[in-house]
């Protein structure tokens, strides 16, 4: 499970940094106070002998002294302690009631003011910078009273930020991160510091939270540097959440949230292309698989940052990078991905979706991703549509275009069931008019079990007989069981548990203490107490019981986590929409169905937003467009947008913009917010700068070649030099499109290759096809709206989900055996849910549909009817079928032998589940050869039946992969028969489940 | 008593005993709750069926066939189904437990709050036909006979023949016996009496009628905690007040029924998501909440 949490993680490092530092810093142990000042002062006058000789070019004796002596000060001043000591509780109270007397004497002098002064009169050297920034660091982190709220300790040191916010080299970074964080960690102990942040300005202008715009930039660094900003980052994000000025600071003022955002494009861009694995099973990414890849986890530590933000920040600023995560990264660059012509990349980006969806654990993030899913249209397709079509292709695309929808459907979300399933049913237009009262019928005396089991194939009944003459047999273990999520350790609720090791041992929770522990994996072959082929038979066929214990817990998790939706769906409630002609809508559109809107610009379907316009104006570029209008005019300061700085000084701070309001000095002051929109000052500047910021950003990214990627250093340079552009007034370049630049044509092979996959199923292929489309042939094959597969207007349609899905499932016996695991998991998954509009179309077999309606009872009756027919043509087919079993059974067993290790396992450090096996990571690097693990796994559980003959029947599953099209034909069909008996029980079992579903879950 | 179900008690031995505590626990809290005014939770939260039913040895059994080895799975889910849909009915003052050995034997008990009857407390048990659905109507027979002109003075069964002269699967459901059997102590009901004493003297002399009635609510009454009738881990079993025990019971049930949300989450933190509004057929709908901050 990997849940994002990075607020556990925090406190410690943050408070951690602290003991090194000063137990190898051990000042003199007290003395008494009065010597101390004596000394203080004896310092400081030999230092002030040296500030005050003027005009003469400090010797480096001078410069040595100082450092010498200003060392021994400030130490001394970190162990002052306010007068009294005993009242020290009382002084933290409030103000500046008591303070040391080394730091009154500070305060009196304004000594550290003038020190800095005399550093910036010289030759102030990047040396120079890092010892002081060190200095101070020290001073801060090791103080015994509080010295930021003293204005003679904050102006010099936010003067000495300023100084340091130019490029650098890195050990100047790191001690400027260092004391960064530290000011953050102690801001966070005590937020009242945070105003005076606010109001001091140094001469150089204000000093507007300067600390949150130094760090910016250091974002997505990688390494300790990276991650000390990030923490100190998600200080100041946690402190706005009970601070509107704060929040308001940072969504007006700052660049934070398109950096955050943006920056996630640029580490996107350098992920790999392509992922390389041998294994034919590979279909999603785990975590030991990207744990090995650094972009990916460069990526990935953004992601989750992001993550954190949005747990911890102010709804603002949630609300801001919410925008631009959407805006800034999934529709200019996901988008595009999901879009790239090779099969390969298609492949990439979905994994990628996929692995994101499964990462994100705010509900506020995870509703951007699932927008941009459901909403967003590329190339006037939503991507949605263009996913679901893809699950008609015939390679690994299809995988994991399965496993995406593996991780839509286990959401257990009401918006996505709605644009997958739901809204095709709510007209009931497929059931005939005299059953639409049958929606909501429970079948309690299992008739539709028995309609299921009974399309078990004859030749898969446990009557007919195994062969006899195979005596290595192995105990039994079951075969197949049922992938529900209960197959994890904790039961997880959503599909965070990427881990699901589970793929091939859908059976994982089917091996019950009882059942499956004693006979744990042994040897594969010749263990003593061995049953016969008998047993192992009527093994398999004993297995219901797991089955009905999945589908009830299954159902139970699905119905409980659906209390949330806004309807039941139960065929009254909500009503469908009375189908308004829509004028967009082609013909070919079936009533009924909500049409989706086709706007030509924006964010399609977004009428709806709560935004009208969010920061960005959509997909589209609006060249020199408004800046971000002020999102909710009633409650937003408008004026927070203000003036540009004066005067700012050449090489400042570079991702600082840190604008002053000419109100700025009443926000921090909670200001009372204006509901009319301010006049702007004059001199206001309209702020282009972020949208065109990012629309700069954007039009570099994807402009990279291939591979290279953008570093996150390029990337910061862009952003200065952008900012310096935005300084020298508006944005310079051409108006930069943050679309792909135009598609190269497809080759030849690729489309032939597209086309033969995606082919539509039989069934499908009559009517009403794709009416005229723009002449790209990807979107054409590709796009699955209602339009491109959906019948003529008269009748009614079930969605192209459902109908992709039936169309592949009655394809089973030609899909490859881990397409089948995967599709009949979705179907089950699909099953589960309590929806009575859902479950009554796919597992009342009493209903009667319309006739041009597919029932899944049907689609299942051709299955069967395609594996006996096949079983009759095969003469070996009773040997085939036996020796399918035992390889499914056998690599159930060795997963499931993984399973209660390895999935604990992805908990502990990554070493350790790196160490574990060749992770996809290394594979991604040295692109080696290696067999995945269940090959490997098959490997070793087969040893012994190797010799076992039926080489020619290609079924071998350690044979040379099946080259010719026969032999792998009699093996995806041999394996299909098995997969499909026991698909039959799993929708058999969850039939009989919703029957009994507690009444409490749902009510 | 059909075999499956004998066998497959020790399957499910495990789970019992702390199902059982549960259970007797609450219920044994119903009698001082019953005299107060206030409405009885619908049915106890625990009393969930069996969900592991048969042992997986029973499937051994029948391996001639693959349907005949599914049958008792279709008899138990018809069972669990029917008692999902008593519970759904929530009827008022009647409640409803399986047995532990066998699912075709439920015990119940029904709280009459007004009427002739007020203050009756009748447990029973029902027996369903084990070619249920599609034999005879389910018997309902009471522990102690309630006087009653349609209880035999006898057996202390219930006529429910009457009003279930055909049992029809798929239109008559065990709980339309359970609320036939709490109306007819609300609406009395005199014609082909099994009790025709009780019949007679409620058309001639209701005094009389309504004074062995609650001669016969009192008997009831003073044999409550009694043992059960029935030797069942799962029989209703009341016993007097104990702060000790049932003060704490009582509490978690009324807690209870303030946070329904509590009761799952510990088995379930699972939250689906819905950005829909109600009434709406569009995907994110809904305004944003602000986030509470």
């Amino acid at each position: 499970m990997e849940r994002m949490s990075w607020l556990s993680k925090l406190t410690p490092r943050a408070g951690g940094q602290r003991a090194p530092r000063s137990a190898s810093l051990q000042p003199p142990v007290t003395a008494d106070p009065e010597t101390c000042l004596m000394v203080f002062k004896n310092h400081w006058a030999q230092v002030l002998q040296i500030l005050e000789r003027r005009g003469s070019k400090p010797a480096p004796d001078d410069l040595s002294a100082v450092r010498n002596n200003t060392y021994q000060m400030l130490n001394l001043l970190a162990e002052d302690r306010p007068w009294g000591d005993g009242d020290r509780d009382k002084s933290q109270g409030d103000g500046d009631v008591a303070c040391g007397p080394i730091l009154e004497f500070v305060a009196a002098e304004n000594l550290l003011e003038r020190l800095l002064c005399w550093h910036l009169q010289g030759d102030f050297t990047e040396e120079r910078k890092v010892e002081q920034l060190k200095l101070y660091e020290m001073l801060i982190s090791q103080a015994r009273q509080p010295l930021l709220r003293h204005k003679p300790v904050l102006t010099p040191l936010l003067r000495l930020l300023s100084v340091c916010a130019e490029p650098a080299s890195a050990p100047l970074e790191n001690s400027l991160v260092l004391l960064l964080n530290q000011l953050c960690v102690s801001v966070a102990r005590e937020p009242a510091i945070l105003e005076l942040f606010f109001h001091s300005h140094t001469d150089q202008g204000p000093a507007n939270l300067i600390i949150f715009s130094l760090l910016i930039p250091f974002i997505h660094h990688e390494g300790a540097r990276g991650q000390q900003a990030r923490d100190a980052l998600l200080l100041i994000m946690a402190m706005s959440a009970s601070n509107r000025a704060v929040a308001q600071s940072i969504t007006d003022n700052s660049y934070f949230c398109p950096v955050l955002a943006t920056g996630l494009s640029a580490l996107y861009s350098s992920l790999p292309r392509k992922i390389e694995v041998r294994g034919d099973d590979w279909h999603f990414l785990r975590r030991e698989d990207w744990i090995g890849v650094s972009s990916l986890v460069l990526f990935m530590n953004s992601l989750e940052f992001c993550n954190a933000v949005i747990q911890v920040a102010h709804p603002l600023v949630q609300k801001q990078l919410v925008d631009y995560v959407h805006n800034g990264f999934l529709v200019p660059v996901m988008g595009p991905a999901l879009h790239k012509t090779s099969v390969e990349e298609m492949i990439a980006s979905t994994a990628y979706l996929d692995l994101f969806l499964r990462s994100v654990s705010e509900t506020a993030l995870l509703k951007t991703f699932l927008r941009f899913v459901l909403l967003h249209r590329h190339d006037n397709t939503t991507i949605l549509d263009t996913l679901v079509g893809r699950i008609n292709s015939n390679s690994r695309l299809c995988m994991v275009s399965l496993s995406l929808f593996r991780t839509l459907l286990s959401l257990n979300c009401e918006d996505v069931m709605l644009q997958l399933v739901l809204r095709y049913l709510l007209p009931c237009s497929h059931v005939m008019l005299s059953q639409k009262r049958a929606v909501r019928d429970l079948d309690i005396y299992g008739k539709t079990a028995a309609k299921f089991l009974s399309l078990i194939p004859r030749c898969c009944r446990p009557e007919s007989p195994p062969p006899p003459r195979d005596r290595d047999e192995e105990p039994p273990s079951r075969a197949r069981g049922h992938g529900s999520p209960g197959a994890d350790a904790p039961p997880a609720p959503k599909p965070s548990t990427p881990s699901r090791l589970s793929f091939f041992m859908r059976q994982a929770s089917a091996a019950p203490a009882e059942a499956a522990a004693p006979r744990s994996p042994g040897p594969p072959a010749g263990s003593p107490s061995r049953p016969g082929p008998r047993d192992e038979v009527a093994e398999l066929d004993r297995n219901y019981l797991e089955y009905l214990r999945d589908a009830r817990h299954s159902i139970d998790r699905c119905a409980w986590a659906c209390r949330v939706w806004s309807a039941p769906y139960d065929g009254e409630d909500p009503r469908a929409p009375s189908p308004t002609p829509d004028p967009d809508s082609p013909p070919g559109r079936p009533p009924g169905p909500p049409t989706p809107r086709t706007k030509k610009r924006g964010l399609p379907e977004e009428g709806a937003r709560e935004v009208p316009g969010g920061p960005l104006g959509g997909d589209e570029p609006s060249a020199g467009g408004p800046g971000p209008e002020p999102r909710d005019g009633g409650t937003l300061m408008n004026g927070a947008h203000g003036a540009a700085e004066p005067g700012r000084p050449e090489g400042d701070v570079v991702v600082k913009k840190v604008r002053r309001s000419p109100q700025g000095e009443g926000e921090g002051g909670g200001g009372a917010p204006n509901g009319a929109p301010r006049a702007q000052p004059p001199g206001w500047e309209p702020l282009p700068s972020v949208d065109s910021l990012l629309e700069e950003l954007l039009a570099r990214v994807p402009a990279e070649p291939p591979g290279t990627g953008v570093s996150i250093e390029t990337f910061t340079e862009e952003l200065r030099e952008i900012e310096a552009e935005m300084q020298n007034g508006g944005v310079g370049g051409a108006p930069a499109s943050p679309a792909e630049p135009p598609e190269p044509p497809l080759s030849h092979e690729e489309e032939e290759a597209f086309a033969s996959f995606t082919a539509l199923p039989e069934g499908d292929t009559g009517t009403g096809r794709a009416p005229p489309r723009p002449p790209d042939p990807l979107a054409q094959v590709v796009a699955s709206p209602p339009r491109a597969v959906g019948p003529p207007p008269s009748q009614p349609f079930t969605g192209p989900f459902v109908s992709v899905l039936f169309g592949k499932l009655e394809n089973m016996p030609h899909n490859s055996l881990y397409v089948n695991f995967l599709l009949t998991g979705l179907v089950a998954q699909l099953a589960c849910y309590p929806q009575p509009l859902l479950r009554s179309f796919l597992l009342n077999t009493n209903m009667v549909f319309q006739p041009s309606v597919k029932s899944l009872l049907q689609v299942l009756g051709s299955v069967k009817n395609k594996i006996e027919s096949f079983a009759a043509s095969q003469e070996d087919f009773p040997a085939l079928l036996f020796k399918a079993k035992k390889y499914l059974i056998a690599r159930g067993r060795l997963d499931w032998a993984e399973g209660p290790g390895a999935v604990p396992a992805l908990r502990r450090p990554d070493t350790l589940a790196r160490s574990r096996k060749p992770s996809l990571g290394e594979l991604l690097l040295r692109h080696a050869n290696s067999p995945t693990r269940a090959r490997h796994a098959a490997q070793l559980a087969l040893q012994g039946l190797r010799d076992g003959g039926l080489r020619d029947g290609g079924l071998h599953p350690l044979g040379p992969p099946a080259r010719h099209g026969e032999a792998l034909r009699v093996r995806n069909a041999v394996y299909c028969a098995v997969i499909f008996s026991e698909f039959l029980k799993e929708l058999a079992a969850i039939a009989q489940a919703h029957a009994v579903t507690s009444p409490f879950l749902t009510e | 008593m059909n075999p499956f179900w004998s066998m497959s008690t020790g399957s499910v031995r495990k789970r019992s005993d702390t199902e059982e505590k549960t259970l007797s626990g609450e219920l044994r809290t119903s009698p001082l709750r019953a005299s107060a005014k206030k409405q009885l939770p619908s049915i106890p939260k625990n009393a969930v069926p069996i969900t592991k039913p048969a042992s997986p040895a029973t499937s051994s059994q029948s391996t001639n066939g693959t349907h005949a080895s599914y049958g008792p799975f279709y008899l138990e889910y018809s069972l669990l189904a029917e008692f999902t849909l008593v519970v759904k009915q929530k009827l008022p003052g009647v409640y409803v437990q399986p047995s532990y050995r066998s699912a075709l034997m439920w015990f119940g008990v029904i709280f009459i709050r007004n009427g002739l009857y007020q203050d009756g407390v009748f447990k029973f048990t029902v027996y369903i036909p084990d070619n249920y659905p599609d034999g005879d109507c389910p018997r309902l027979v009471f522990d102690l006979p309630v006087f009653h002109p349609l209880v035999d003075p006898l057996s202390g069964e219930l006529d429910v023949k009457r009003a279930f002269a055909k049992w029809r699967r798929n239109h008559n459901h065990i709980w339309q016996v359970l609320m036939y059997a709490r109306r007819v102590f609300y609406k009395i009901d005199t014609t082909s009496p099994l009790n025709p004493e009780a019949a007679v003297l409620y058309e001639k002399d209701v005094q009389l009628f309504k004074s062995k009635v609650v001669d016969s609510v009192k008997l009831c009454s003073s044999h409550l905690f009694d043992q059960p009738k029935i030797e069942d881990p799962y029989a209703i079993i009341f016993s007097p007040w104990n702060p000790a025990i049932h003060d704490e019971a009582r509490e978690k049930m009324l807690t209870q029924k303030k946070k329904p949300e509590d009761q799952h989450s510990k088995s379930m933190h699972v939250s689906g998501l819905s950005w829909v509004k109600p009434g709406s057929v569009q995907p994110f709908s809904k305004e944003d909440k602000t986030m509470p901050t």
